[in-house]
């Protein structure tokens, strides 16, 4: 039995950060619909994804994988003083994740991929979409409703790690050698989960907040969906 | 105008079968011990459950028999004669006949005259799909009165000659033998009524969200072993071809079963959002979890959400009674209120997450005193 995404229960949580945490997660499940019908991920679901699949995932996610540690740096960046102990959250995350894509490149090689084709592959449409969002996001001072974005993003590498990797090893008789990307993020990923949730309270301090965050990881979702989509679209 | 459930029944057939007893009933396939029961019961925490097929696997009591049997104990607790009724609901997995409905078959061993019927179709969740459509019938006033009946006979797909008709021991993978060890027979029924009578409990809303448009079948009987086929089972030449390419094996997706906990907690946020559920006025909550092991994580997953029902408020006869799909709920609302366990004033939740292709359903009640 696959495990499912682990969700824990943050310690401390004001009324507003209750309610915000809750609208996030019915974000979440409503991502993970979308994703199940995305046809890369539906492959994976009823198991006709092969390796040349995974190959064309991997290629795919490693544009938006090698910006994500620009647009984490940037949203550091934009924190005022004020948002010191936020920033310092931001920072340890960026630094965790801003040369994940070494593992990915690895991967895709050990997956029977050429090293210069992952390094040449340009971003797809999903990818330029969301890349252009989160960068402008970051840009922005004081971009708390960035935690709505690393919510979605953190919690797809839950997913990867839980779900995903072992149903591709399983449907590629794999035995983990290139799937050491999303085991490895989904590691990193738990403990940035629980650091998210520590800052849910910090952050959600008025309604409007909680309407940015929700809406920041509704946008991502969405983009983030659309950037798997389009692995199925490249030919076109 | 408000209805309400005025009574309930159940049934199940023979006398509770322990977990070292129900192999030897349903059969060693091909003479060998499941590697795998131990687990899935270590797993689903269930200790007895009741079949309606003997140890030579002849059929005791069809599907629709358990059904009126369910019925005719409602309406001798009820005071409203069974000629009276208006309107038969039905629900049930696999009818003993593939036609006619399994509405049809009740209503003749129940002898109901000239009755509006309905038969919904499904698993789990087909309970609250007849619930619903009797609560709207006597709603808009077309009747007064509706029985609910809602049976299941599953243990005839688990004889192993069943299994070895599908290629045997070595063909029958975790997902087809899952639900070997988790389903059981037996049946619920409800009355409707528009009048309140007595200790009864008025029906608030029924409602449901179905995913199917997102996740592929996750429980299912008709679809052969070999995945990359797209046949189903009336596409074979013959039955038996059918049955020899394991068409006609239940089988459950259980990667994808876990889905179930996230989508039956997203139906109780909607219903929080929609600002019809408030989990803090819950007094009861009767879940038809397939398995103690979806319960804590169903809960956990609530706690996260800021939306539980404390544990204690929690009732469930899965562990003695069995998981006997669409019957389950039914089940468990009448040994609920056989037990006395609710008051005047108190609201129970109903909590039906379906696996088949996700539907979730919640019926919302409150008993009040006439």
């Amino acid at each position: 039995m696959s495990e499912p995404v682990q969700l824990r229960h943050p310690d401390v949580l004001t009324p507003l950060g209750q309610q915000t945490l809750r609208r996030l997660i019915r974000v979440w499940f409503d991502f993970e619909r979308r994703l199940s019908r995305v046809p890369i991920i539906n492959r994976l679901d009823v198991g006709s994804f092969t390796i040349e699949d995974y190959r064309n995932l991997l290629l795919n996610l490693r544009p938006q994988v090698i910006e994500g540690g620009r647009w984490i740096s940037r949203c550091a960046s934009s924190f005022d003083r004020e948002h010191a102990d936020v920033r310092s959250v931001v920072i340890s995350h960026a630094k965790d994740e801003h040369r994940d894509y070494e593992v990915l490149d690895k991967d895709y090689v050990a997956a029977g991929g050429k090293l210069d084709a992952i390094q040449r592959q340009p971003r797809n449409s999903g990818t330029e979409a969301l890349h252009a969002f989160l960068m402008y996001r970051a840009s922005q001072p004081n971009p708390s409703d960035l935690m709505g974005a690393m919510w979605i993003i953190e919690g797809l590498g839950e997913k990867m790690a839980n779900d995903w990797a072992d149903r591709i090893d399983e449907l590629t008789n794999g035995s983990g050698s290139y799937t050491r990307f999303m085991r490895y993020h989904g590691d990193n990923d738990n403990a940035h989960m629980d650091k998210l949730y520590g800052l849910i309270d910090r952050i959600c301090t008025d309604d409007k907040v909680a309407d940015d965050i929700v809406r920041t990881a509704r946008v991502v979702s969405r983009l983030y969906a659309m950037q798997l989509e389009e692995i199925d679209h490249a030919d076109e | 105008m408000s209805v309400f459930i005025t009574s309930t029944g159940a049934f199940l057939p023979g006398p509770p079968v322990a977990n070292d007893e129900m192999e030897a009933l349903l059969g060693y396939i091909d003479g060998k011990k499941s590697r795998l029961k131990n687990r899935i019961l270590k797993s689903n925490g269930i200790k007895t459950r009741h079949y309606a097929i003997d140890k030579d696997h002849n059929t005791t009591h069809s599907n629709a028999d358990m059904g009126v049997e369910a019925a005719k104990q409602c309406i001798q607790r009820a005071s409203l004669p069974m000629n009276k009724i208006g309107m038969l609901s039905c629900a049930t997995t696999q009818g003993d006949m593939v036609i006619p409905g399994f509405g049809s078959m009740v209503q003749a061993g129940l002898g109901i005259p000239g009755v509006e019927l309905h038969t919904s179709h499904g698993i789990c969740s087909s309970s609250a799909m007849a619930i619903k459509s009797a609560v709207n019938n006597l709603r808009v006033g077309d009747q007064q009165s509706a029985l609910v009946v809602t049976s299941e006979l599953a243990s005839r797909l688990f004889k192993h000659t069943r299994y070895e008709a599908a290629g045997g021991f070595d063909a029958i993978d975790f997902n087809a033998e899952f639900l070997r060890w988790m389903l059981s027979d037996g049946a619920g029924a409800m009355l409707l009524e528009t009048q309140a009578r007595g200790r009864c409990l008025r029906v608030d809303w029924v409602r449901s969200f179905s995913h199917a448009d997102a996740y592929p079948v996750c429980m299912g009987i008709g679809s052969p072993s070999d995945k990359t086929d797209t046949r189903t089972w009336q596409d074979y030449s013959t039955y038996a071809e059918a049955e020899a390419a394991g068409a006609l094996l239940i089988r459950q997706d259980v990667r994808l079963l876990e889905n179930i906990v996230k989508l039956g907690v997203d139906g109780a946020l909607r219903l929080i959002e929609e600002g019809v559920l408030d989990v803090d006025k819950i007094d009861h909550l009767l879940c038809h979890y397939s398995s103690h092991h979806f319960k804590g994580k169903i809960y956990e997953m609530l706690k996260m959400a800021g939306a539980v029902v404390p544990e204690e408020k929690w009732y469930s006869n899965l562990y003695t009674r069995g998981n006997t799909g669409c019957a389950s709920i039914v089940i468990m609302l009448d040994e609920f209120l056989q037990e006395g366990r609710a008051q005047p004033g108190d609201t129970i939740l109903l909590m039906i997450p379906e696996s088949g292709r996700f539907n979730n359903a919640y019926v919302h009640l409150t008993m009040v005193e006439h």
